[in-house]
Parts: C-alpha cells; sequence; structure tokens
C-alpha cells in the first residue's frame, strides 16, 4: 500500500523538526535552470560593450576591490540597470501569476485588465501635475484605482474573469486615453521624456530605482509565502477551498493587492514594459507541468526574461537604443499570437 | 442517548436574496449515516456546506462537538468536517496524486506542508477510490466516473470524523455508484459520520440510517427510511404519485413511480 504511494511523491525538504516542503522533482529542475540562465544573463550585461567590466574583475565588483574604472562603470551604468531589470521583471512575474491564478485565466494579466495602463497613467499625471509627489507611488495609486474601476464595473467584484477582461479593456483604454491626453499637453521635452518612460524604458537607472524595486519585492515577500499554497487552493473553487480551510475571497483579495502593489512598482522603475506579466508565469508553469501558481519561479522567469530583452537592446545592433519595452511588445505580442493559434488548433 | 456531533440551530443561509434556509434546525449524531433528500434548488447543498463552515449563516449558528463553528478556525474545522462539494474544479495539469495530496492541506502548517501521516492517508484513499495504478495520472484524461472517484479520493485523504458528500454519485456508473455506496457504509461502520445527499430514493432508503427529506429550506421528514419515505410524503414533496414497496433484497422501502407507460 505505502510502496505505491512511495513512488508517487515527491521527494520532501526537511529542516529539522519545524520545516517540511514537498518539492517537484520538475520544478525544482526548472528552478535550477532559470538560476544558470539568469546568472549567465547578468555576467553578459555587466562585461559586454564599450562601457563595461571585465569579465575577471566581475567577482571583484561585488567585493569591492576591483580597478576604479571597473567600479565607476559598474556604479553608474551596468550595475542599477541589471539590477532594475531583474527586480522588476521579477515583480511583473510574480504580478502576472497572481493574477492568473486569480482569474482562472492561463493568459490574464495586469496588462490585460488595466493595471499597467492604469499605473502608466498615474504616472504620468503625477510627473506632470504633481511635481515632487512620488513617481512610484503615483504609479500605484494609479493601477490601484484601474483595478478598483475594473472590480466596480464588473458589478461581480474579481469573481468573474470573463467580465473582469471586458471591463478590463475598456479601462485600460481610458487609461491609455489620459496619458495620450498628458503627453499632447505637457511641455515638448517633458512629453519626450514621458514617451520614452510610457515604452518602458531601462537607460539611465540609479540605484534609487533598484532599492524601490528590491525593497517592493521584499515587502510582498512575506505576504508571497504566506498566499502560495491558499492561492492554489483556490483554483479548485471556493466551495472546495474553503472546505480545506482556505477563505477564498480573503486570498483573492490579498492576492490582487500584492498584484498591483508589485505591478505599480516595476512600472514606477522601468516603465509599462509589455506582456513580461504575461509570459513569463505562463511559460513557467507549462515548463514546470505545475497544477499551482509558482510565484517564485514565475518572478525569476521575468527577471531573466526583461534582463535578457534588456541585454538585446544594449548589444543587437538592430535593437540598440530601443526602449526595452518595444522589443518585449513585439516578442510577447508574437508569443500571445503563437498561443492563441495552437489554443484554436486544439480546439478545432 | 447518542451524542450529537454537529448540530444546526435555527439557521438561516442564504445568498443576498430572499433566505434559502429560512430557519432549520438538525442535528447530526455521531456515528449517523444521514442521506438528504429533495426536490432540486430546496437547499440541500446549501444545508451541507453549512455544516462544513463554506457557508455562515445570517442567523442561527452551527454548533461542532458544542463549539460554534463560525468561532472556529477554517483549518480546525476542516481537520474535523470534509466535503465533497458539487462545484470543484480540477487545475489544469494536476495529476491523481496531487490532487488527493491537497486533502492534507489542513493539517499542514506553513512551514510544515507534510506530515508523517500524509504518505499513509494518501495511500490509503488511492485504495479505497481504487485509484492506485493511477496516481500519475492527470485528471483531466480520466473518464468523468474515474475523476468523481478522485475527489471522493481527496476528501477521504482529508481523513476526517465528519465526512459530508454532496451528489456523490453523479457521473458514476451502477457498478461504480453501489462501490461508492458501499465504501460509505465502510467509512461508517468504522466510526465516521456521513452526512450525503442523494438523488435515487431507493439508493437513499438503502444506505441511510436516517433519511432527511427536504422541501424549500425546511425538513419535511426525518427518521428511519421505513418511517419516512412514504407515498404520501413522496407525493408531497416531490409532486410525483409512487408506489411504496419492499426492496426484494433488502426489505427496506422502494419507490416505484406511477407514470404512463
Ligand atoms: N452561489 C449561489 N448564489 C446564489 N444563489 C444560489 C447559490 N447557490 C445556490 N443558490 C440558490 O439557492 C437555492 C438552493 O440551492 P441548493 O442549495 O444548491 O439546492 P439543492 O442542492 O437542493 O439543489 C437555489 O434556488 C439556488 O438557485
Ligand atoms: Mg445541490
Amino acid at each position: 500500500m505505502s510502496e505505491a504511494h512511495r513512488i508517487a511523491r515527491e521527494p520532501v525538504l526537511r529542516l529539522g523538526t519545524l520545516i517540511a516542503v514537498p518539492v517537484r522533482r520538475r520544478t525544482a529542475l526548472v528552478g535550477v535552470v532559470l538560476a544558470v540562465l539568469i546568472a549567465a544573463t547578468a555576467t553578459a550585461t555587466l562585461t559586454m560593450g564599450l562601457l563595461s567590466v571585465p569579465l575577471a574583475e566581475v567577482p571583484g565588483v561585488f567585493f569591492g576591490h576591483a580597478s576604479p574604472v571597473a567600479l565607476r562603470v559598474y556604479d553608474l551604468l551596468t550595475g542599477p540597470r541589471l539590477s532594475v531589470a531583474l527586480g522588476a521583471g521579477a515583480a511583473l512575474g510574480i504580478s502576472g501569476a497572481l493574477f492568473q491564478s486569480v482569474t482562472r485565466n492561463p493568459l490574464g494579466s495586469p496588462d490585460v485588465i488595466g493595471v499597467s495602463a492604469g499605473a502608466g497613467a498615474g504616472a504620468a499625471y503625477v510627473g506632470l501635475y504633481l511635481p515632487g509627489f512620488s513617481i512610484p507611488l503615483g504609479s500605484v495609486l494609479g493601477a490601484a484605482l484601474a483595478v478598483a474601476l475594473v472590480a466596480v464595473s464588473t458589478g461581480s467584484g474579481l469573481a468573474n474573469p470573463m467580465k473582469l477582461v471586458l471591463a478590463g479593456i475598456g479601462v485600460s483604454a481610458m487609461a491609455m486615453a489620459f496619458t495620450q491626453y498628458v503627453v499632447y499637453v505637457a511641455e515638448r521635452d517633458q512629453a519626450l521624456a514621458l514617451a520614452a518612460y510610457l515604452n518602458g524604458s531601462l537607460n539611465s537607472r540609479s540605484w534609487d530605482h533598484a532599492s524601490t524595486i528590491w525593497t517592493v519585492l521584499l515587502a510582498c515577500a512575506v505576504p508571497l509565502l504566506l498566499l502560495s499554497v491558499p492561492l492554489g487552493l483556490t483554483e479548485m473553487g471556493d466551495d472546495v477551498a474553503a472546505s480545506l480551510g482556505v477563505d477564498a475571497a480573503v486570498t483573492r483579495r490579498w492576492a490582487v493587492i500584492l498584484s498591483v502593489v508589485l505591478a505599480g512598482g516595476a512600472v514606477a522603475v522601468a516603465g509599462p514594459v509589455a506582456f513580461i506579466a504575461l509570459t513569463a508565469p505562463h511559460i513557467t508553469r507549462r515548463l514546470a507541468r505545475s497544477a499551482r501558481p509558482l510565484l517564485l519561479l514565475s518572478g525569476a522567469m521575468g527577471a531573466l526574461l526583461l534582463a535578457a530583452a534588456d541585454l538585446a537592446t544594449q548589444q543587437i545592433a538592430i535593437f540598440e537604443g530601443l526602449p526595452v519595452g518595444i522589443l518585449t511588445l513585439a516578442v510577447g505580442g508574437a508569443y500571445l499570437g503563437l498561443l492563441l493559434v495552437a489554443e484554436w488548433r486544439k480546439k478545432s | 442517548m447518542s451524542h450529537t456531533l454537529l448540530a444546526a440551530d435555527r439557521i438561516s443561509v442564504g445568498y443576498g436574496g430572499a433566505p434559502v434556509i429560512p430557519g432549520l434546525s438538525l442535528d447530526i449524531s455521531r456515528g449517523e449515516f444521514v442521506v438528504v433528500v429533495g426536490p432540486n434548488g430546496c437547499g440541500k447543498s446549501t444545508l451541507l456546506k453549512t455544516f462544513a463552515r463554506v457557508n455562515k449563516p445570517t442567523s442561527g449558528h452551527v454548533q461542532l462537538d458544542g463549539h460554534r463553528l463560525n468561532r472556529m478556525r477554517g483549518r480546525v474545522v476542516a481537520r474535523r468536517v470534509s466535503l465533497l462539494p458539487q462545484s470543484a474544479v480540477a487545475p489544469e495539469a494536476i495529476t491523481v496524486g496531487e490532487l488527493v495530496a491537497r486533502g492534507r492541506h489542513p493539517h499542514h502548517t506553513l512551514l510544515r506542508q507534510w506530515s508523517p501521516q500524509d504518505d499513509a492517508a494518501i495511500a490509503a484513499a488511492l485504495e479505497r477510490t481504487q485509484l492506485t495504478d493511477l496516481v500519475r495520472t492527470p485528471v483531466a484524461s480520466l473518464s468523468g466516473g474515474q475523476r468523481q472517484r478522485a475527489w471522493v479520493a481527496m476528501v477521504l485523504a482529508q481523513d476526517t470524523e465528519v465526512i459530508l458528500l454532496d451528489e456523490p454519485t453523479t457521473f458514476l456508473d451502477i457498478a461504480h455508484q453501489f462501490e461508492l455506496l458501499e465504501l460509505m457504509a465502510d467509512l461508517n461502520a468504522e466510526g465516521r459520520t456521513i452526512v450525503a445527499v442523494l438523488h435515487d430514493l431507493n439508493q437513499a432508503a438503502r444506505f441511510a440510517s436516517r433519511l432527511v427529506v427536504m422541501r424549500e429550506g425546511e425538513v419535511a421528514g426525518d427518521g428511519a427510511p421505513h418511517d419516512v419515505l412514504t407515498a404520501d410524503l413522496v407525493e408531497e414533496v416531490f409532486g410525483i404519485g409512487v408506489e411504496v414497496i419492499a426492496d426484494p433484497q433488502a426489505g427496506t422501502p422502494m419507490v416505484v413511480p406511477h407514470v404512463r407507460r
């Protein structure tokens, strides 16, 4: 009897008697591969190009005994940019994983229901009309307002995925129209800066941007840890979740709040970078063939995708100088298109 | 006197509008096998969900072993009461083993997401539902009957003293229906308290130690099947003329409807 089950069960990671967590082999494998790819992308970002740190000096940079030139390049240029790319990518990946789980829609994302557009509009508004007010806070408030509008206009809160998407399209359109309006009435140089920001760009990031997004991630870490298992259970329906002791409505509310905060934080430091939130969790769950949302791994995948896209805009001649958001828009759009075609094929 | 395990005391339950259940009292004693029957929409599922602390009464309260459900934590209730609801959704890509393992959630904590009893409970649940060989199979590729059994196995893995099942025989062919009913009878004989909603009155009469007939959120009949299941009551509650004879095998009441042809 127990023999059959021993074959089925995944290994359990144990630390003393306090901690025991089952680890799926396939999920762990995807995690290891992601970690290696992130390390490779990060190293390439730091060492390639004219202004870069020689590979031999990379360890020295982290421990503060590299040459002054290498340290300066890292401090002013490549370091903060890479850190923001990884942080914002991770935030978007986790944000998307939360949303896809809440809406039980594998293609759900804050992009689709208006979080990014709302955050962009909030940032645009603050940047132009409230100089001195914090842009990160502005984008989080914009995102929250967009979600609140969507939740109110569905008439059923965040429970009905189909209505959510429809309301999201409407709210997104309004938010984008508002952003366009702000860009239109702004002074020329303000408008140019805003347009670059609204594409999603990682040019000239500072350590301030990096610490903002990593603070947001850190602040969300404990709630995400608490949420991870209950969130997976709510995917079986509210009644099943409740019968296992999980309040689905509370779980969903927290997931949406965290998703908005993370997406808002990412938009604040990198602009509304397209499609990372949609593709990262989707690819991750497919690769791992997981039955539950993979918050941590979706974050790793998002970090990898955004850092890799940013590396491409820096090193591949035809993309050079392009805001990273335009690249992710093109690649993500193609990915979504392929997915929809595959989905239709499967159905017909 | 038997010991009351679950007690609903004048509960009103609804979904925002007029209450579906307007003030119902029902005591379930330890070791009973209660079957709830009644027409569609009369509130059977609502009653079961209220017993499992899934729905909260707007007035009155449910007690588990003398403690009010709404004052207990969900996880604590879930260690003692399990529910198979009608609305279960299997996540994409989940395997039978993973689904069944989820029944163990109430026994876990944030840091201990595995307990030493898990293996035995899961293996037993799989064995009793004859799913041991399918543990690695995705739930999506099961037949309707196998899928229903996988959900039953999840509930069994929860290993609770009270098991509430909402139309568990749906989607099962007749052989598997009786297999499941026999499994429920075995669980009951081992000391577990069972409350099940069934559609088939004859199956209900055959397996229940106590039959509760509901109509429009109220209890219209309650007692041993032999006493409750009369032609008058069936006609009154379900609106169909019947004859009640003795089941030729078990002697329990058997309902034969008067229909044309
Ligand atoms: N989630 C819900 N929201 C609103 N109304 C509901 C919900 N669930 C059930 N109802 C209504 O409550 C009544 C009783 O439903 P239910 O308890 O499922 O009946 P039964 O299980 O006896 O068929 C029905 O009229 C049904 O429409
Ligand atoms: Mg029902």
